[in-house]
């Protein structure tokens, strides 16, 4: 099999490199290792979701202090499949220091164009009060009475009605992953996607690549010629592709510098019926700690998601599970300054990760914000993922209870060869024809969800392949500039 | 086990796996909740796994407001009226 290029992996980064490389009459193959997944199979039941949609099940786990499970989606659309659909741009002041201290020519207005089409691809706009659900009211209520920094999520929804199982399968189509975006549309360009595809090697004689080596499902060879390679497998499979490729890594720090923005959560007891399952899950934000590294963002889902993710055993699991209808859920996501490592032992990822003191102390921090939040809201009962009668102040990181989702770093960019793996332009150092689009480029943690960032990173290496300047940014209706300029007005 | 919570528990990888199903073992007997006891982590995560299969039973959830069959066939209705993938 022949093309000019050849991407591997279907998540935020190579579904969107694919659909633009291809709109752009490039010859494209992308190599997806896990399976396509049709909606008409989601059955909003998470054990059996987890064990079809997820890597391992959902329960891929880092070793260290504490051990962080650390859910990967599979199968086409990556883990946009499987995520919650939030979408942030870059923040201003982490690409400032991504221009500072690892010298990329990356800044708000530079990227801005690639993020607005990115934002139009998605459908990406503001979830609704109405749609948010109670679960987001009580955790506004709370910010409210406290005078807290707070707003509704911007998500990549259409048509959503609210069906509360975002990272189980969406069963509307109203999340718009890239199974369902771009992927159809670098297919209906011509690009040939093949599904059940393990990629072992990229293919590089003379410092140059020139294919890739993968297995069918079926235990077949398969071999694809193409002097560009994309290689978007997600920072966990990222370095173990680039590892068994054998190529040159002149900096050392491939499979290093992995940031999770490690999460944790709480659960509170309410008087009122929240039913947290009805509406979407995560639609809401406490931004007032953003600027300390702690950002509280919603969590929930069905009775089967909370009992696995309350923090109780035995008769005080039962009775507030019994109270299910009136319980609320609050996410804790931490930006981390840890920093941790990811190693091939026998062709699978071990994930070295321990949590630093600084992180511990924004973790204690932001268990107390929690629980202060639900207080404010008019709680009953607070129960945080801690022991039993353990305060935040005292949590130690072996008591933490975390979860991530967001690995990113482990090919990270630097202008420097001697400091990243690749470079400003996501081109490998060292060697020709391989760049990387997922989130082992981002070299530093973000502090915000980070699906756009890679997609805006991914459309600005498309663009940067094809030798095209970036898109214009469209012009806003005459409705949506008086829309704005009235807005303006009651402002000022 | 129910099949969902099977398909789960053989979903996670090798290591892990094993372990698991040796907690579970051990948390449906009544008298070994003790020594599980002692090692929070461990019990945690075969509480949490129990709970999991516990909860997702379809009747059991009905009861607390849940029916997933509803979720699905009003997403099913929504995806053919509107052709949706």
């Amino acid at each position: 099999m022949k093309a000019d290029f050849c991407v591997v992996g279907s998540g935020a980064g190579g579904a969107v490199v694919a659909a633009e490389l291809a709109e752009s009459g490039a010859s494209v193959v992308v190599l997806e290792q896990g399976p396509g997944h049709d909606a008409d199979g989601f059955t909003a039941r998470p054990p059996e979701m987890l064990a079809r949609l997820y890597r391992d099940g959902g329960q891929t786990a880092t070793l260290g202090t504490p051990p962080v499970l650390l859910p990967l989606g599979r199968g086409l659309g990556g883990t946009t499949l499987v995520n919650s659909g939030t979408c942030f741009r870059t923040p201003p002041y982490v690409l400032a220091r991504w221009a500072r201290e690892f010298g990329l020519e990356v800044d708000e207005p530079a990227l801005a164009p690639f993020f607005e089409r990115v934002e139009r691809a998605l459908s990406v706009s503001e979830v609704t009060p109405e749609l948010a659900g109670a679960n987001a009211a009580i955790a506004r209520r709370g910010a409210e009475r406290l005078g807290w920094s707070h707003g509704y999520l911007r998500r990549n929804a259409r048509g959503c009605v609210g069906s509360g199982v975002c990272v189980f399968g969406c069963p509307t189509s109203a999340k718009q992953h890239t199974g369902i975006t771009y992927i159809p549309r670098a297919r209906a360009a011509g690009a040939r996607i093949l599904t059940g595809a393990d990629v072992r090697q990229v293919l590089v004689a003379g410092g140059r690549a020139h294919g890739v080596r993968a297995r069918r499902a079926d235990g077949s060879a398969l071999e694809v010629r193409a002097p560009e390679v994309i290689v978007a497998c997600g920072a966990i499979y990222t370095p173990l592709l680039l590892d068994a490729s054998r190529l040159a890594d002149a900096s050392g720090q491939r499979g290093r510098n992995l940031s999770l923005h490690p999460a944790t959560a709480a659960f509170a007891l309410m008087d009122e019926v929240v039913d947290m399952s009805r509406g979407v899950p995560q639609s809401f934000y406490v931004d007032e700690f953003a600027a300390d590294g702690i950002m509280l963002e919603g969590v929930a889902g069905p009775p089967a998601y909370a009992a696995m993710s309350l923090p109780l055993t035995g008769a005080r699991h039962a009775r507030a599970m019994a109270d299910y209808r009136h319980l609320v859920q609050f996410g804790l996501m931490v930006s981390d300054r840890s920093r941790g490592r990811v190693r091939s032992v026998a062709g699978r990822p071990l994930i070295r990760y321990d949590l630093v003191r600084e992180d511990l102390d924004r973790f204690r921090a932001g268990l107390a914000r929690l629980e202060q939040l639900f207080a404010a809201a008019g709680a009953r009962e607070v129960y945080l993922p801690l022991g039993t009668g353990v305060r935040p102040q005292h949590a130690s990181a072996r008591e933490l209870r975390l979860a991530a989702f967001h690995p990113l770093g482990t090919a990270r960019a630097d202008a420097r060869p001697s400091h990243g793996v690749t470079d400003g332009d996501l081109a490998m150092h060292g060697v020709a024809g391989v760049h990387v689009a997922d989130g082992s480029v981002v070299p530093s943690a973000l502090g915000v969800n980070p699906q756009l960032t890679i997609m805006a990173l991914a459309t600005r290496l498309a663009f940067g392949l094809l030798g095209r300047p970036a898109p214009d940014i469209p012009r806003r209706s005459s409705s949506q500039a008086r829309g704005s300029d009235e807005e303006a007005e009651c402002l000022s | 086990m129910s099949a969902g919570l099977d398909g789960f528990v053989a979903a996670a990888p090798w290591p892990q796996r094993s372990g698991l199903r040796v907690l579970l073992a051990l948390a449906r007997r009544p008298r070994s909740g003790a020594l599980l006891a002692r090692v929070p982590l461990a019990e945690q995560a075969a509480h949490s796994t129990l709970a999991l299969g516990r909860y997702d039973d379809p009747a059991v959830a009905r009861r607390l407001g849940w029916d997933a069959a509803a979720v699905v066939a009003r997403g099913r209705a929504l995806r053919r009226a509107e052709g949706r993938p």
